[in-house]
């Protein structure tokens, strides 16, 4: 283990103290504020650069640059992208942003090996759900900026506290990679879940005859990084979890039917006039 | 399965996503700003499941990220036409228009002072003229009987 990295020896600490510090000034420096300048945000921007220079010192990516260069690049784009979507002051540059972080977001994916939810992001994301933001970004402030785009609340004690969750969640990271898991939570090895997909008496999962048979294939994948990775998972999501996706087809229907209902809020539609009429 | 680097790395990545989206939830006050906070918030946590996912070779994390994603649609959906709606009756996208909701006991806000509006004004690019504008006549080209 690193121990450089391991964020509890003193000099490691002191550098996610500083880039804690650093995140948070440069969080409440870029956001929205009446006390606004050029020169505060452009400082704003450097401390930002000087917390994610140190953030990544923290991590442990930094001895195998060249490595992780993809990574990098990806995880960088999604963490800027995101910094500007939430301090942008007009909200169409904040969705085109968000737009960014969601690509940034899908390298990560596709880098990790979970090839299906790369691709989903993008589609689903910046391809639906982003531009229903646009959609209504349109019809509901047409003009741009509004004054309440160039203020926040309490700008500098939510940067503080997302900064301090940041250094929490970073500490407890750090101490997890340096730590083997308890057995408790250690997952069964390959070869363990391989014995328990042949062996369907056991296990309340294996219960059902066909569900064993339409598990199989994927606990048979087991490692979840082979080339067969959308299969794999579209065989473990209508195997194992095909009542839940039953739920989300219902889920995704009462959404649209609610939308809908809300909307016309039972306004009086032309049958309705002509059957009165009648 | 990927090595505990990358795990510590996405982790990290995760975090990051899931503290900005809190900051930008916290502070600003566009409804779809806020919204845009929440989705960067799942963002993170996407990222979280799918490296846990891809360490443990298990498939958990990504059947959750994908009803996480369902989920995500469902809900904006649903948001964005109760945002439409808040905009229909108060003509504002501002979160403290609605600060008649607030407990009794909450003092209200007030904006004191609302910086004056810096944006700056777009300089478009500059072209070169192609050729002289033709002399017309503009009562004749009203009535022109063939293009």
């Amino acid at each position: 283990m690193d121990p450089v990295s391991t964020a509890t020896a003193s000099p490691s600490g002191l550098l996610l103290a500083g880039s804690v510090a650093a995140i948070a000034a440069s969080l409440w420096l870029l956001l929205p504020k009446a006390s606004d300048t050029v020169a505060s945000r452009r400082l704003g921007f450097l401390l930002g650069a000087v917390a994610l220079v140190g953030f990544a010192a923290t991590g442990r990516s930094l001895g195998s640059v060249g490595e992780d260069a993809v990574f990098l690049t990806v995880a960088g784009i999604a963490v800027i992208s995101g910094l500007a979507t939430i301090v942008t002051r007009s909200p169409v540059y904040s969705a085109i942003w968000f737009a960014m972080t969601l690509a940034g977001v899908s390298g990560v994916l596709l880098v990790l090996g979970a090839q299906f939810l790369g691709v989903a992001t993008i589609v689903v994301y910046a391809g639906a759900i982003l531009v229903m933001f646009l959609f209504v970004l349109m019809l509901a402030q047409p003009s741009g900026m509004a004054p309440y785009d160039r203020v926040s609340n309490e700008p500098m004690l939510a940067a503080a506290a997302g900064a301090v969750l940041l250094g929490l969640l970073t500490l407890s990271i750090g101490r997890l990679s340096a730590a083997e898991p308890p057995a408790c939570c250690r997952m069964p090895s390959r070869a363990q879940a391989l014995a328990a997909a042949a062996a369907p008496a056991d296990g309340a999962a294996a219960k059902d005859d066909e569900s064993t048979t339409l598990i199989a294939p994927a606990m048979a994948g087991g490692d979840t990084g082979d080339a067969n990775e959308v299969a794999h998972l579209g065989a473990e999501l209508f195997g194992r979890h095909l009542f839940a996706v039953e739920v989300a087809g219902v889920l995704l229907l009462v959404a649209l039917v609610g939308a809908i209902a809300v909307v016309s809020r039972g306004e009086a539609t032309e049958t309705d006039h002509r059957r009165e009429g009648r | 399965m990927i090595p505990a680097t990358m795990l510590t790395n996405a982790l990290l990545v995760g975090a990051v996503l899931f503290c900005l989206g809190l900051v930008g939830i916290l502070t600003r006050r566009n409804l779809i700003v806020m919204f845009l906070s929440a989705e960067l918030m799942l963002q993170g946590v996407s990222v979280t499941l799918v490296a846990w996912s891809r360490y443990h070779g298990d498939w958990g994390g990504q059947v959750l990220v994908v009803f996480v994603l369902t989920v995500a649609a469902c809900e904006a959906a649903v948001a964005l036409v109760f945002v439409l709606q808040a905009f229909a009756s108060t003509g504002r996208l501002d979160a403290s228009a609605w600060q008649a909701l607030r407990e009794e006991n909450l003092p209200r806000v007030i904006d004191h002072e609302l910086p004056a509006d810096d944006r700056v004004v777009p300089t478009w690019p500059h072209l070169s003229p192609a050729g002289v504008v033709p002399e017309g006549d503009d009562s004749r080209s009203l009535e022109r009987d063939h293009v």
